[in-house]
């Protein structure tokens, strides 16, 4: 499924005597460009009792201004504030020091659009023109890390996090989805919000992107004593919150410090410092790197210190009286403890409710019984009550398309169609019903159903379909059904890496339901699981795919690059497009399917993702296509047959089944040459080629979705019988 | 003593009204499904925008606010209806 579109930003700055920077930093957001234009922001600035230029400022620029007590404010608190305040689909929240560099705007609404699960998109920190080398060198290195280290650009691209990855984040420069700031929220916490956002959201399901066109200018820069003092406020806050205590070891100091200033040198050529200010900095990088061993150590013994002195050493100016509980192992390094077995951090519940509840549910109360057999026989005529239980979707996902074109037809055949959106993670808690039933409206296909969320209001069903691994569990439980189905369009279980989630995916096909398949490969998968099965195929919208009135293309190649689903084999399409370019420079490479360029070894035009139309004309322009897959096939390639596009797919995976072994689909296997070979053919071979396009416009012809909801019909009437003869 | 298994004519009574109930719970399904459609689809907008009347009605000074209104509202059309009688 893809990404839902951004198409509003709100932007939220809490400021406290911000003037210094707020001018350039509100400048810089209005001088964002985005490449859709339909795409809308605002500006709130939050003043916590500023006794500068700030408001004054905020409102000459057309910001809105909040105006809270000092006292009130919180980082958590008043971030959700500012989110509650705003309506943007997505959250976007700047220090009042950050400013955003060109093509921030663009970045955060390109990272959403990433993968359908991003919830977070946060971006660098470049230092500004007058930050020292010392702390410039350290942003650097400490971004490098975030990216994609394979990007060709030695700063990393963009790279999607999920659970078990880096959970860092920053409100310093960071953008929420809406439904994932209402389903996590900021903790109200007196620092580290963000962190603590960062590994609630991963362990939530959610994933974050880091993107590195998302940066602002942003710098800590102080002059070599505040930077000492700041230094120890940092340690001393790092023993209270993690039990960190800087060693006191002078010699071991010495020699990181030597290595620091070295590192810092090596930059300071890097980046072009004639030998007069390589000097003056290396002289300022070892006081900076002393200073910080030593107030850093100072820091983490503050309690120790007399208050008059802890006034002096500290920027904030605040004092401690007592040393923070540590844990055994952080109290044994500082040498104020006894070594004894290690005592971990409380962690409050950082989840207002279980994650996969409805799986523990079953798992202690099992499927519920259907109901009994009717007497007017298993219900092999007349309309059904079709109550499908959907999960949260965005804009653009194919997955929704295919099932709500064939529920429209259902409902075109008479029969009664209601939509229940399971939602167990919240990634639709932002919508109300109304408001879900518009965007599968606006967003897919013109439904009647009425559309409800969770099941309060559930009043049973003929039948009851599960249209994805995580409403199974969900339909198992639902009481007052004649049968339970389960519309299988993908093989599910694959979309992980081995774990529980592919385990609660394969076990769902155990869940005694029949099962809808979309290709002999699902029914085959199913199979195996010992469930039953129909088969439906997947329509074509042939009134918008057909050939249509462009010249072809006789040395092109479109392929579907979209390489945030592991699943379409983008890289291997890259290697054979490779392969062909080396035989056929001349050969032209479009690519669609994602919102940003993907990172390849040759040029090629991207194309974005498309509407239908914009489908319809490229698959009419080019000469092949290269769509892969490595579990069921995707509805592509049937679209680019419709429109007298020979297509190169997979061999050996759902696609012969569907296609046959020698129509306008060319099988090559798992291999970049041969795939090269089949697209080579394509491309010199004139008659092959139109071989190939002739038949596969005479296969695309009666493959409608009238057709696919006939099939899911003769489906539900087998579930039907089946749980009547039971 | 008898049972319903055992008089043929009985039990076809009771399946006929097993179905018929049938007919009348299928039809008071579709029936619901299509208020909630007809409602969800005038819902759409105050939903969009987050505006949750009974909330804002339970405010207080919100129902002589809406009295106010009525009474202004009252008074506007009394006026317009004098307009329209001395223009004859």
């Amino acid at each position: 499924m893809s990404a839902d579109k951004v198409t509003s930003v709100s932007i939220v700055v809490p400021v406290k005597d911000g003037a210094r920077y707020l001018p350039e930093l509100l400048a810089a957001i209005d001088a964002q460009v985005v490449s859709d234009a339909a795409v809308t922001r605002d500006v709130l600035v939050i003043d916590s009792g500023s006794t500068d230029d700030s408001v004054a400022i905020a409102r000459a620029a057309g910001a809105t201004v909040l105006e809270i007590p000092a006292a009130e404010f919180g980082h958590g608190r008043t971030r959700n504030l500012g989110a509650e305040e705003t309506t943007g689909d997505v959250i976007a929240f700047l220090t009042q020091d950050a400013t955003p560099l060109a093509g921030w705007l663009q970045a955060i609404v390109d990272g959403f659009a990433l993968a359908d699960d991003v919830g977070a998109v946060y971006g660098p920190h470049r230092p500004r023109p007058d930050t020292s080398p010392m702390i410039a060198r350290e942003l650097g290195a400490f971004f490098a890390g975030h990216g994609d280290q394979d990007a060709p650009n030695g700063v990393g691209g963009a790279r999607i996090q999920r659970a078990g990855d880096l959970d860092w984040l920053s409100n310093v420069n960071a953008a929420y989805r809406r439904d994932c700031w209402a389903a996590v929220r900021f903790d109200d916490l007196p620092y580290s919000e963000d962190q603590a956002f960062g590994a609630a959201m991963l362990a939530a399901g959610w994933a974050k992107v880091y993107h590195p066109g998302a940066a602002v200018a942003h710098a800590h820069d102080y002059p070599p004593a505040q930077f000492a003092r700041r230094y120890f406020d940092e340690y001393r806050g790092l023993r209270a919150t993690v039990g960190h205590v800087e060693p006191l070891a002078p010699r071991r100091a010495l020699g990181d410090v030597r290595g620091l200033v070295a590192a810092d040198r090596a930059f300071m050529r890097d980046v072009g410092l004639d030998a007069a200010a390589q000097r003056r900095w290396t002289a300022r990088s070892l006081i900076h790197h002393s200073s910080r061993k030593a107030f850093g150590a100072l820091g983490s013994r503050a309690h120790a210190l007399p208050p008059a002195v802890q006034r002096t050493l500290s920027l904030e100016g605040t004092v401690v009286t007592s040393a923070p509980d540590l844990p055994a192992t952080a109290a044994a390094a500082a040498g104020t403890g006894a070594a004894g077995p290690k005592r971990g951090t409380a962690v409050p519940p950082l989840r207002l409710t279980p994650l996969w509840e409805t799986i523990r549910r079953h798992a202690r109360e099992g499927t519920t019984p259907l109901l009994p057999p009717s007497p007017d026989g298993p219900g092999d005529e007349g309309p059904l009550h079709i109550a499908v239980v959907v999960p949260p979707f965005a804009r653009g996902s194919g997955g929704h398309m295919s099932l709500f074109q064939l529920l429209l037809r259902l409902e075109r055949m008479g029969h009664d169609v209601s939509i229940w959106i399971d939602d167990e993670l919240g990634n639709m808690s932002a919508f109300r019903p109304a408001r879900i039933r518009r965007q599968i409206r606006d967003w897919f296909v013109p439904l009647e159903a009425p559309v409800y969320k969770g099941f309060d209001e559930w009043f049973g069903a003929d039948v009851a379909l599960a249209t994805g691994w995580q409403t199974a569990h969900s339909v198992a439980m639902l009481p007052g059904c004649r049968a339970r189905a389960y519309l299988v369009q993908d093989h599910e279980p694959e979309f992980y890496s081995t774990g529980a989630e592919s385990h609660w995916a394969e076990q769902t096909y155990a869940l005694g339901f029949h099962h809808l398949c979309g290709s002999p490969y699902l029914e085959a998968m199913v199979t195996r699981y010992g469930g039953t099965s129909s088969r439906f195929s997947f329509g074509i919208e042939l009134d918008t795919y057909y050939t249509r009135d462009t010249p072809r293309e006789t040395d092109t190649i479109v392929m579907y690059g979209r390489d945030s689903t592991p699943r379409r084999a983008v890289p291997l399409a890259i290697m054979a497009v490779q392969e062909l370019l080396e035989r056929r420079p001349q050969t032209k490479v479009l690519s669609f399917g994602a919102n940003y360029p993907i990172y390849t070894p040759f040029p090629y035009e991207d194309l974005g993702v498309l509407t239908l139309d914009e489908l319809a004309w490229t698959f009419s322009r080019a000469t092949v296509g290269l769509v892969l897959s490595m579990t069921n096939y995707s509805v592509i390639p049937q679209e680019m047959l419709a429109c007298g596009l020979p297509v190169v797919e997979l061999a050996g995976v759902s696609g012969e089944g569907i296609f046959g072994e020698d129509g306008g689909v060319t099988f090559a296997p798992f291999d970049p040459v041969a795939l090269a070979d089949r697209l080579e053919k394509l491309l010199d071979d004139r008659a092959e080629w139109e071989r190939r396009s002739a038949a596969g416009r005479e296969w695309a012809q009666g493959r409608t979705w009238e057709l696919g909801a006939q099939q899911i019909e003769a489906g539900l009437r087998e579930a039907l019988r089946q749980a009547h003869s039971a | 003593m008898t049972n319903a298994h055992d008089n043929p004519s009985e039990v076809e009574i009771l399946r006929a009204h097993v179905a018929e109930l049938e007919q009348q719970l299928a039809e008071q399904s579709r029936a619901t499904n299509a208020i909630v459609a007809r409602s969800q689809e005038k819902l759409y907008w105050l939903e969009r925008w987050h505006i949750d009347l009974d909330r804002i009605m339970a405010k207080p000074g919100a129902v002589p606010a809406l009295e106010a209104v009525k009474k202004l509202r009252g008074g506007v059309r009394a006026a317009k209806k004098a307009k329209r009688r001395l223009a004859g």
